[in-house]
């Protein structure tokens, strides 16, 4: 319960928007009820991987295949997730919430809010997503899972991002995706392999608003690689291509080595190091990362 | 702002070792194994050991009223031995499975993902529960995976 608290009261309040206000709450309840009850979807533990920072089920960069939960044919699933990262000079803060029907339909929703500890004032936007499993099965497909999906981004405010240059304050990213499962692949442990395309016109992931001078809409390649070490404890790596649209915000593609406990199907812990390249001008960000999900 | 080259370097290296690493890895192991002169069937502990994994089973899906209707009307003895002369083959053992296909064994069931993934975590615990290492479970479950789609086809 320490951890639960230190996460939900940080010294300076996180949730200042009304979104974010009504999903901590949630968010409690929903962890309550996890620690509660014993119903949970009937896939394999691990199998609907963590929350990523846009909200759908993935690793923490990236989103992956496989729907959010351990719903499966038949059974509906609700995940809640905070997430944490601290970088040298921003720190960004996430809640989310998603939905897995059938393990068909995954919607989720997010908001991001980044503090700009260095620069000043903040950040933020929401992010609307769907995702549809096409065909297969992270375990049991010879092609392993694919899917499509779709992520809607609206800044709170786009003051800044539009004195950066972005063109917009929406924008909609599309994905292809597809996750595979190696049975016994790396000394008798399972590896999780996951690819990502992605269209895209955000910078930095939305949060300094979409296309720019250089260039608008482009495709992004997104990979992961996991070590299940045991059934309940992941270790991997992870890589996000990014666009770089902005002539006064480079930006860089980013990276993390992460890790991610499974305690039971209800809660996972992730934890990650992060390497997001130069952010708004400041250059080498590099930092730690925090998530907490629940499933029900 | 003038870092962004060198540093860029830095980020495709470090990326760049990183997956190398593990592709030298996953080569290394599958080398291994390769020549690996033990089997599956012996890492599972041999005949003994999966004839007590899938004595465990049967008391797990006894447990499970969602999966044990489907045993109403089957011969638990026979049902018994047919299953531990299929692992036996399936794990290169000196066994030959000589029961029905997997489609016929199954067929119109109405069994949906979530029976089989009941099935699956049922069985992977009866092997724990046996003592079983975890690459030999992960490895006999590997081998298992691809029946999903037999299982399925007929449903």
């Amino acid at each position: 319960m320490m951890l639960f608290q230190s996460m939900f009261s940080p010294p300076t309040a996180p949730f200042r928007h009304s979104l974010s206000g009504y999903l901590a709450p949630c968010l409690a309840v929903c962890l309550a009820f996890a620690a509660a009850t014993s119903s949970a979807g009937s896939r394999i533990v691990g199998t609907g991987g963590v929350s990523a920072i846009e909200g759908a089920a993935g690793g923490g960069l990236s989103p992956w295949a496989v729907l959010t939960s351990t719903a499966s044919e038949q059974e509906i699933g609700v995940t809640a997730a905070a997430t944490r990262a601290w970088v040298d000079d921003y720190r960004l803060t996430v809640t989310g919430a998603s939905l897995n029907v059938y393990d068909r339909i995954e919607v989720s929703v997010a908001r991001q809010t980044l503090d700009l500890d260095t620069l000043g004032g903040e950040l933020g936007q929401d992010i609307y997503g769907a995702k549809v499993r096409l065909l297969g099965d992270v375990l049991y497909h010879p092609w392993g899972i694919w899917s499509v999906g779709m992520q809607h981004k609206q800044l709170i405010d786009g003051t800044i991002p539009t004195a950066l240059g972005a063109d917009k304050t929406s924008g909609t990213d599309v994905y292809l995706s597809a996750s595979k499962l190696l049975f016994s692949a790396v000394a008798g442990r399972n590896v999780l392999l996951n690819a990502t395309l992605r269209n895209t016109n955000a910078n930095q992931g939305g949060l300094l608003g979409f296309g720019g001078e250089q260039r608008s809409r482009s495709w992004m390649a997104e990979g992961s690689v996991g070590v299940f070490i045991t059934p309940q404890w992941v270790v991997g790596a992870e890589y996000r291509q990014k666009p770089d649209n902005l002539i006064v915000a480079k930006e860089d593609d980013w990276q993390s080595l992460y890790n991610a406990y499974f305690f039971n199907k209800h809660l996972s812990l992730t934890g990650a190091w992060l390497n997001l390249g130069d952010i708004a001008g400041l250059p080498s960000q590099r930092g730690g990362y925090l998530s907490l999900q629940a499933a029900f | 702002m003038s870092f962004p080259h060198k540093y860029n370097r830095t980020h495709r290296g470090l990326i760049a070792v990183i997956f190398a690493t593990i592709a030298i890895t996953l080569a290394g192991c599958t080398h291994q194994s390769a020549t690996q002169s033990t089997t599956l069937y012996e890492r599972l502990g041999g005949q003994g050991t999966i004839d007590t994994v899938v004595e465990n089973l049967l008391y797990r899906i006894a447990d499970d009223l969602e999966v044990v209707v489907f045993f109403a009307n089957t011969n638990i003895d026979l049902f018994a031995e047919s299953l531990a002369s299929q692992l036996c083959d399936v794990s290169d053992g000196p066994c030959r499975y000589e029961g029905p296909p997997m489609g016929r064994a199954h067929q119109h069931m109405g069994l949906t993902d979530a029976h089989f993934n009941r099935l699956v975590e049922h069985l992977d615990a009866a092997m724990q529960a046996q003592g079983i290492a975890l690459g030999a479970r992960n490895e006999l479950l590997g081998r298992l995976a691809p029946m999903y789609a037999d299982v399925m086809r007929l449903q």
